[in-house]
């Protein structure tokens, strides 16, 4: 028996709003930031062409966040947005988008990371039982697609330019490593847990974080770009606890930024 | 692995509706078929395409060309 489609904001489950308007904020807020930021490459990409591929996904960014923002109009309590009147103070966003990316290893990380981190959260909306949610969806996940062959192709060929490189992606990946692998929530989904509950959500927490794990664990360590994660059979698992005591769930962010750590 | 600046050019061809011939749209440069198709994808835009493809200009294979050699990558 199918379960019934709740095609508006007032058939949800009571409780589980808040849950949803603190993810779609989120999500909506990086999706923007991260344009903001792929933007600013737009003309200083390493070649013309990388450079208005960059474009092209600052504006994909931008789309989606003006979508899911869209959302937020008829879901009670949900925090005024525009992508006109876009504020960074009180965005909700990775602490990786909060500077400019230093370099085009930068832009490739945040895009092999965190957007395809936000990517695997939307996956598991792909076939919500709530309708306006779901309409959304499936052609933000069409054009993440390009995104993924992006990061993908881009990270194995800066890796390829030799150890210094290498040395900037692995950088790079432990700066957005807590708040890209966090953004699924512990293990049992945290505050995302009411959304799969309701339907609204297939899965949070461990399954979508070990699903990313296994496509972006064999990707780096091919590459040979250092990052906290091993292969364990046939999963790949972290090798290292990811910050719980400072993750902020509602904000969707890590507490003062990543941790200090040794790199080795 | 090619230098930046030195990639294989891939030609770009697509259509816009079933039934047309497929037609040469434009050229991009990059070192690998993956990156080849996001660049495509996002360089010829213009147009609602209902096909896009792209082939490495090295696996055109000359009939008549003013070339003497088999037109290859770069060039």
């Amino acid at each position: 028996m199918s379960t019934p489609l709740l095609d508006r904001a007032s058939a949800l489950p009571q409780d589980c709003v808040p849950a949803l308007v603190d993810l779609v904020v989120a999500l909506a807020d990086n999706k923007h930031a991260l344009g903001l930021r792929y933007g600013e490459w737009c003309s200083s990409g390493p070649t013309i062409e990388a450079g208005v591929a960059a474009t092209a996904m600052a504006q994909d960014e931008l789309g989606h966040a003006r979508v899911l923002y869209g959302l937020l109009e008829e879901l009670p309590g949900a925090p005024h947005r525009s992508e006109h009147e876009w504020a960074a103070s009180d965005a909700r966003t990775a602490a990786f988008l909060d500077r400019p990316f230093p370099g085009w290893p930068h832009l490739i990380v945040a895009n092999v990371l965190l957007d395809q981190a936000l990517a695997s959260v939307l996956e598991t909306a792909l076939l919500s039982r709530y309708l306006p949610l779901r309409q959304r969806v499936r052609k933000i996940l069409e054009e993440e697609r390009y995104h993924a062959i992006h990061g993908q192709g881009w990270l194995r060929q800066l890796a390829a330019e030799g150890p210094r490189v290498r040395e900037l992606l692995g950088e790079a990946v432990r700066a957005a490593w807590p708040d890209a692998l966090c953004w699924f929530g512990p293990a049992d989904g945290g505050s995302l847990r009411p959304l799969v509950d309701a339907g609204v959500l297939r899965e949070a927490g461990d399954p979508v974080r070990e699903r990313f794990l296994a496509g972006t664990g064999p990707l780096l360590s091919q590459s040979g770009v250092a990052a906290p994660v091993r292969a364990e059979g046939d999963r790949w698992v972290l090798t290292e606890p990811l910050p719980w005591p400072v993750w902020d769930e509602r904000a969707r962010r890590v507490r003062g930024g990543a941790p200090e750590r040794d790199t080795r | 692995m090619k230098t930046i600046g030195e990639e294989p050019v891939y030609e770009v061809f697509a259509r816009r509706v079933e039934g047309e011939p497929l037609r040469h749209v434009g050229c991009v440069a990059a070192p690998a078929d993956a990156l080849a198709r996001v660049y495509a994808r996002s360089i010829y835009d213009e147009e609602s395409w209902l096909e896009m493809y792209v082939v490495p200009r090295r696996a055109i294979i000359p009939v008549e060309s003013v070339r003497g050699e088999a037109v290859d990558a770069h060039v």
